[in-house]
């Protein structure tokens, strides 16, 4: 779970939010510059592709970059996610190298998660999770690679963005970035258990959680004061509450049968936004890390709901 | 005579639109808690259900159908309930219940037709259709809490 002591340092540096912007980006340069010279003389070692799968279950990859429809080929792209800013269409990432990123490096991989820029370096919309991504540890990247490297390559036809303008034009991301993304990996916080850190980095990291959960402003960037405080989307969806001002009232075996099974004790089901987040992630979870995941929960600090 | 029964038929009209307008002012709260107490039985007969599609508890042919007969009918009540005059009332329902009618009424008859396939998998006796039915069900449910509910507090 742990970076290399060099990267921690780097992403210890990386992280913390005083250090200025500009400074910041000097910083990113070098982290690349150490990426890069990294890989070719093998400091990556072949990720582990089994942990990747997993990984990539507690990522919920599939959710995205699967089409809607049956008999989909997983990871082949094609999903659409309707923002205020337009649809956008998630893309083929089995190793194809045309029409998927068969062509990449590791270094390339680990550059669009960690920094949320193509091999080219243009910026990817924050549709792409990077904000989340960005704190997944340099050990489980590796692994996600290995594991995606391990897909059978599909030749299904990327679809372009359908975005409303002026949203298409990337370099806007790059002053979005400069407002909301803090890039560098999980960092532990030593003065809470380990279940605890473990249940965060899966939230924040891999589970993406906050992608939905926290309420964003009207410029799609999250509001830091309501993490993890639910409310609406944009779209007008209902999205719940994580923090114990909500969940105190379920019990953990509560809990854990919403996010093993899709059951409430009343009998309601998840909204299916929901559902296929059960099933694709939190029903695959070990009974550790679905643990973690709910000890994390309950240690927020609680945030009762926005009056209406 | 003739008098008599026109006199009685306009009376009877009266009563018959006096009934019809006694209707008509069931008040917005009662609606309300009628549609809710549709909806509370619905998960109570299908959160049993859900639960033996999804492995949490052992499954039981007779119960699914006598259930899926419930919920058959269950599916049908909750909708006029949704009248315009409760937008007032503190509810769970979003505004879009009123402002997207024509996508509520979609959910509303794809929960019924989702409802009714249940009916007849419960009739055929093959485990795997009945549980995957069952979740049909379930993203149905799902699906237009999404769109028409708010979360709970």
């Amino acid at each position: 779970m742990l970076a290399s002591p060099a990267a921690a340092g780097f992403s210890l540096m990386l992280r913390a939010e005083i250090v200025p912007t500009c400074i910041r980006s000097a910083l990113q340069a070098g982290v690349l510059a150490l990426l890069f010279g990294a890989a070719p003389g093998g400091a990556f070692g072949q990720g582990d592709a089994k942990r990747g799968e997993y990984l990539a279950k507690a990522g919920g990859c599939v959710g995205c970059h699967t089409e809607d429809k049956k008999e989909a080929v997983p990871y082949a792209g094609g999903r659409a996610l309707k923002t205020p800013f337009g649809t956008f269409y998630g893309p083929n990432i089995t190793p194809h190298p045309q029409a998927g990123i068969g062509d990449w490096t590791e270094a390339d991989f680990i550059r669009a998660m960690r920094l949320g820029e193509r091999p080219d370096g243009a910026n990817y919309f924050p549709a792409f999770p990077y904000p989340s991504f960005t704190k997944i540890s340099d050990g489980d990247l590796r692994d996600l690679w290995g594991y995606l490297r391990s897909l059978a390559p599909s030749g299904r036809a990327n679809r372009a963005h359908d975005l409303r303008f002026p949203f298409g034009w990337r370099s806007l991301v790059t002053i979005w970035k400069w407002l909301f993304f803090t890039p560098g990996p999980f960092v532990s916080n030593p003065r809470r258990s380990q279940i605890v850190n473990r249940g965060a980095y899966l939230v924040q990291a891999l589970g993406h959680c906050g992608e939905c959960h926290t309420p964003r402003n009207f410029l799609g960037g999250p509001k830091r004061s309501r993490f993890l405080a639910g409310g609406k989307t944009p779209e007008g969806k209902a999205v719940s509450n994580l923090t114990p001002a909500r969940l105190k009232k379920q019990s953990d075996a509560e809990l854990k049968d919403f996010l093993v099974f899709g059951t409430t004790p009343d009998g309601d089901v998840p909204a299916e936004a929901m559902g296929e987040v059960i099933r694709n992630t939190t029903s695959q979870l070990t009974p550790e890390d679905l643990a973690a995941v709910i000890a994390y929960l309950r240690s927020l600090p609680p945030l009762p709901a926005e009056p209406r | 005579m003739k008098f008599i029964t026109g006199s009685m038929m306009f009376v009877a009209g009266v009563l018959l639109t006096g009934n019809a307008a006694a209707q008509a002012q069931v008040k917005p709260e009662v609606l309300v808690k009628q549609r809710q107490s549709a909806m509370t039985l619905q998960a109570k007969y299908f959160g049993p259900l859900n639960g033996m599609a999804q492995g949490k508890v052992p499954y039981n042919a007779s119960v699914v159908a006598r259930n899926a007969g419930y919920l058959e009918v269950l599916t049908k009540m909750p909708w006029d309930g949704f009248d315009p005059r409760t937008k007032g009332e503190k509810t769970a329902a979003l505004p879009a219940v009123f402002t997207d009618t024509a996508k509520f009424k979609e959910a509303q008859e794809r929960l019924q037709g989702e409802a009714a396939k249940l009916v007849s998998a419960s009739k055929g006796g093959d485990e795997d259709a009945v549980k995957a039915q069952i979740r049909a069900v379930g993203k149905t449910c799902g699906g237009c809490h999404e769109d028409f509910r708010e979360k709970k507090k």
